[in-house]
């Protein structure tokens, strides 16, 4: 990964390939089967597996700092896969440009690496918030002295784009130590005291495998008379479930059977897998010394002017 | 560690072993997947098959019962959380494991238990 922008070898051949094409952010989209002609003719990587990282850089739930701006059916947070690259594009987004320009050396480099993590590849790195991570690396280049806990809290703990709550050990996290960390769904009780809402699952489930399994575990087994107890703690209490989600978000509402509270089934679905699910994290040294590290190396550059370029095209992604 | 209990409530013989047996018998371990050693035969591997497609949440991924005979594991999500299905282990190692397991019940199931040696001899090969 280049540290001046944080971009893999595929996702820099990616946007260079789209900037190389005119695929500016102000400027119209580009067929994906051209993005991804030029990207093999760069580095040699065939389009299907360029194509599942271009996906991901435009992706609102995957990225939090997105690198692309796509435009066609490039999948959902259901399940549904995205269309052939034959019938999608894609441009550069603000975020892209800033990271291209940095990856060249016009700009000072931007910590998006920091930001965005790896997790959603499989690595141990995970997200945090944008407006956390700019902050902390400011903070370090005017006040080098800040204490460790001071850019700790700053940065706050890990942000997953779809917005699901965070918990685990995350003092071993800042420490540099592995931990697995707990992603929960906000699972909250309807203010007509007749539903559950669930909003924000992790991002390493799918919304359709959820709900269908929800549907399963609504039902009644065949062992439910032979095994009272295992039946009363596994099926759920469920008149219905309404998917109400809208573009790249998760929200559905689920209507408890009559005689169940809302609150006792709240409680039940917190336990269902896939409301919650957990990831192994690890960073490669303490959080304070990544960023201190990454301002060290850069600080003869004009770190602030590219910071605020950042900064600039994260709140344009909103 | 109540998919343990409903894969048993759905009639299918195995023994439990890794974190979830080993926190059953009172160690302080943390609990991640279910780890499952299955008993060999044509019949608890249809068993298996039916159990998983009840409870995955891609049940359409699910191996034939048939192809169990020459896999070493079957790894399954499930809204109880991952099943590990260890089916090579089953093969080599059933009679033994079975023998030192006992019973200890999840909700109102029993469920067969690894003897807590075995499954920290079982944790150290599969983490070593």
């Amino acid at each position: 990964m280049s540290e001046r922008s944080g971009l893999g070898l595929v996702e820099a051949a990616i946007v260079a390939a789209l900037d190389s094409l005119g695929g500016r952010a102000d400027r119209r989209h580009i067929r994906n089967a051209r993005v991804l002609a030029a990207v093999e003719e760069r580095i040699g990587l065939a389009p299907g597996y360029g194509y599942e990282v271009l996906l991901d850089l435009a992706r609102p739930w995957i990225m939090p700092v997105r690198l692309v701006d796509g435009q066609g059916n490039y999948g959902d947070r259901r399940g549904d896969p995205a269309a052939s690259f034959r019938y999608t594009e894609s441009r550069l987004s603000p975020a892209g440009e800033v990271a291209l320009a940095a990856e060249r050396g016009e700009l000072a480099p931007v910590p998006i690496g920091l930001i965005n993590g790896n997790t959603h590849r499989q690595g141990t790195r995970p997200p945090f918030r944008p407006e956390g991570i700019i902050g902390a690396v400011r903070e370090v280049i005017r006040r080098p002295k800040v204490t460790g806990n001071e850019l700790i809290s700053i940065i706050g703990p890990p942000d997953f784009p779809t917005g699901c709550t965070v918990t685990g050990d995350l003092a071993a996290l800042a420490a540099g130590r592995p931990t697995v960390l707990r992603l929960q769904a906000r699972v909250t009780v309807g203010t007509d005291h007749r539903s559950v809402t669930v909003e924000g699952l992790p991002p390493n489930v799918n919304r359709g495998d959820v709900l269908a399994s929800l549907a399963a575990r609504a039902e009644r087994r065949d062992w439910a008379v032979r095994f009272p107890d295992l039946d009363r703690t596994t099926r759920l209490p469920l008149a219905d479930v309404q998917d109400t989600a809208r573009e790249d978000t998760d929200r559905f509402v689920c209507i408890p059977e009559p005689g169940t509270a809302p609150d006792s089934l709240r409680d039940q679905l917190m336990d269902v897998h896939g409301i919650w699910a957990t990831v192994p994290v690890a960073l490669p040294r303490p959080l304070p010394a990544l960023v201190r590290q990454w301002v060290r190396a850069y600080v003869s550059e004009d770190l602030l002017t590219s910071l605020a370029r950042l900064a600039d095209a994260v709140a344009r992604q909103l | 560690m109540l998919a343990a209990a409903v894969l048993r409530a759905e009639d299918v013989s195995f023994v439990l072993v890794g974190s979830a047996a080993l926190w059953l018998r009172g160690e302080p371990v943390a609990i991640g997947d279910a780890d499952a050693v299955i008993e060999p035969g044509d019949r608890n591997a249809r068993r298996l098959r039916a159990a998983l497609a009840r409870m995955a949440y891609r049940p359409q991924e699910i191996p034939e019962a048939r192809s169990f005979v020459r896999v070493p594991l079957v790894s399954v999500i499930t809204s109880y959380g991952q099943v590990d299905c260890l089916l090579e282990r089953g093969r080599a190692d059933w009679q033994r494991l079975g023998e030192a397991a006992t019973v200890i019940a999840v909700a109102d199931v029993g469920v067969l238990v690894a003897d807590a040696a075995d499954a920290w001899a079982l944790r150290r090969q599969f983490k070593e």
